[in-house]
Formats: structure tokens, sequence, C-alpha cells
């Protein structure tokens, strides 16, 4: 009897771990998917020839488009992208410029706060958002030649060749 | 300090390839929206500089070479250098979001310091427009929520009035208990939906 009771329960507590797991899994699978599709900013303005590279589709950008984490923006000759981020991040590509929304955490309910541009060339104008005044410390932009740190602000980048 | 050095050794590898053809690289500070300007530091392999005046610049001739000491760059100049590059730069937005106690029309004593950001900014826009949006929890009826959200946001704007902004330039509504930030099942008290959210435009 005492046997019989003490397997039932085995069964129960492995039922419970395979339940404890799946459910765990599910909530992992399901946070990465939001994360992956997530909007965090739009276009804004526009101006000439300006793409959005998302893993390894070119697609032509338009007002209102949304921008992912981890999209390209290219411009073209005499051409030019405007767009905001969610935390009211504005940031401007002048022509001839590459730029990669790299990280982009903004959940401020949950202390989630992080901002990482990469700018590859040509020129850009940034004007930092609440991310950066909240968390400077994990507020990034990288150039070829070196790393701006945000201090709150707003600054211009030109970055020649490439 | 070591750990950020860390992080930085990691970048500059992807930099190195990047960067052949640098011919001149600058970087502009440039006054904030609200008049005030912000502070920079521009580092590399070689080294770093700070800018923390409006319209400083500083040249940076490779990842390798520490950024050159900053120069001052007149508006004009800025212009010329950044012109279609600033055209482009959407408008300005802020965004506030102040908190209130329960089932109640008084700020979380947090959320009071929040006023001093927004009145300093909004004379500094020009022209300004406001849209103040009331919420609620989910304790209550939807329309005891609505009337509740309203009236946060009309008192908001009572309160922006009397500490001299426009009214004419202030919209308000109420969003009630149907757009929460943190969702809820009903009747839950979740302090982060009792609030307002303000756009300054």
């Amino acid at each position: 009897m005492k046997k019989i009771i003490h397997q039932k329960s085995f069964k129960e507590a492995s039922l419970k771990t395979i339940l404890c797991w799946l459910i765990l899994l599910s909530a992992f699978f399901t946070a990465s998917a939001t994360a992956a599709d997530e909007v965090i900013g739009y276009v804004k303005t526009i101006k000439g020839n300006a793409l959005i590279v998302r893993e390894n589709k070119v697609m032509t950008a338009h007002i209102n488009s949304s921008i992912l984490r981890n999209d390209i923006l290219k411009t073209g000759a005499n051409s030019s992208l405007g767009i905001s981020l969610k935390d009211d991040t504005l940031i401007a590509l002048g022509s001839n410029t590459e730029l990669v929304v790299s990280k982009f955490n903004f959940s401020p309910a949950e202390g989630k706060l992080a901002i990482f541009l990469k700018m590859l060339r040509g020129s850009v104008v940034y004007l930092s958002g609440i991310i950066s005044k909240l968390s400077p410390e994990t507020s990034r932009f990288s150039t070829p030649v070196g790393d701006i740190c945000l201090r709150g602000t707003h600054f211009a980048v030109r970055v020649e060749g490439g | 300090m070591l750990k950020h050095g860390r992080i930085f050794a990691l970048i500059y590898i992807i930099m190195l390839l990047t960067a052949c053809c640098a011919k001149k690289n600058l970087v502009v500070l440039l006054p904030d929206p609200d008049g005030k300007t912000g502070r920079i530091e521009v580092i590399n392999q070689g080294g770093s500089q700070t800018l923390n005046e409006p319209n400083k610049a500083v040249a940076v001739k490779s990842s390798q070479t520490a950024p050159e000491p900053p120069v001052q760059l007149r508006e004009d100049q800025v212009k010329k250098l950044f012109g279609e590059t600033l055209n482009a730069l959407p408008p300005f937005v802020a965004h506030y979001i102040l908190y209130y106690k329960k089932d109640s029309t008084d700020l979380t004593e947090g959320s009071e310091r929040i006023l001093d950001d927004i009145l300093g900014l909004v004379p500094k826009i020009n022209p300004a427009e406001i849209s103040i949006i009331g919420h609620t929890d989910r304790v209550g009826t939807i329309e005891s929520n609505f009337r509740l959200g309203l009236d946060r946001a009309s008192q908001m704007k009572h309160l922006l009035v009397s500490k001299g902004i426009n009214e004419n330039i202030i919209d308000v509504s109420s969003h009630g208990e149907n757009n929460p930030l943190v969702r809820t099942a009903d009747e839950v008290d979740e302090p982060k939906n009792r609030r307002v959210e303000i756009v300054i435009r």
C-alpha cells in the first residue's frame, strides 16, 4: 500500500516537472519570437533611395516602414532617411550612409534599457531618447574610427570613405 | 572601468576591418531641443576627447589615432557639413508617464518631479502641442474608469495651465482601463496602469 502511494506521488511529481518544463520552454519560445519581430521604430522622413536590409532581404524604405532589431539602414547618393525609435530617439542618415540598430531594449517597467547603434559610413545626426537619458552606461554608438559615449545628447557624425 | 576596456577592445577588431579608407571623420556636439547641451566622449584605441559645448567638433583620423583636440564650429559650418542630414531628422517628440495613487487623481511622489522637466521643456519648443491621455487600472467598471482617466488628464491640464502653460495647446482624452501598460485580469490594481501619458511635440 505504502509503495503504491509512493509510486503515485512520484508519477505526479514527474508529471509536474514535465509540465513545468513545457511551460518554461513555451515561455522561452514566445519570448524569443516576440523579441525578433518586435517593432522598435518607424521611418519618418525619406529622400531619394533608402533601403532596409533585414535577414539578407533588401526592402525599399517607405514612410512608416517598421524598423526591427538588427535592421541595416542604407541610403544612396543624394538621399536621406529619418527614423524615430520607441524611446523617442531620433536618427537621421545623410547620403551614402549605413547604420545598424544592433541593440534596443526599452522596458522601463522592468528596468531593461539598452541601445547600441553601429554606424559603418556616411553622415548621421542623432538625438538621444529616454534610454540614453535613464541609462547612459548602456547606450553606445560605434563608428569605424571610435565609439561615442552618450550623456543625453544631440550630435552629428561624419565618416568618410569605406 | 576594466569591463569597459574589454568591451571596447572587442569592437575595435570589427572596426579595423571597416576603417581602411577613412579620410575625414568628424563628430559634432549639437544643442538639444530644450536649449541645453549634453556631453559626449569620443573614445578609440588612441585615446579620448570629451565635448560639452554646442557645436564643438572633434576630428578622428583612424581608430588607432587619438581623437584630435576639439575645435569650435560656427552654426553655418555645421549646416554646411550636415545640412541634408539635419533636414532629415524627424520632428522632436517627448513622452512622459506620470503615475497616480490608487483610485485617485493624486500623483505619486516620484512623478511630481517629472512635472519640472515638462515645465522646463514646453516653453523651448515653439509652437508646442501637448496631448494628455488618462489611464487607469482595472478596478471598477469600464465607465467609471473612463471618467477617472478623464479626471486625471483634466486635472493634469489644470495643473500645467496653473504653472503658466497656454491652455489652447493642450488636448485632453481618456483611455480608461482599455490601454494598460501592464496587462492584467479584471479588478487587478496594477500601479503601473494608473497613469497619465503626456506627449509633447
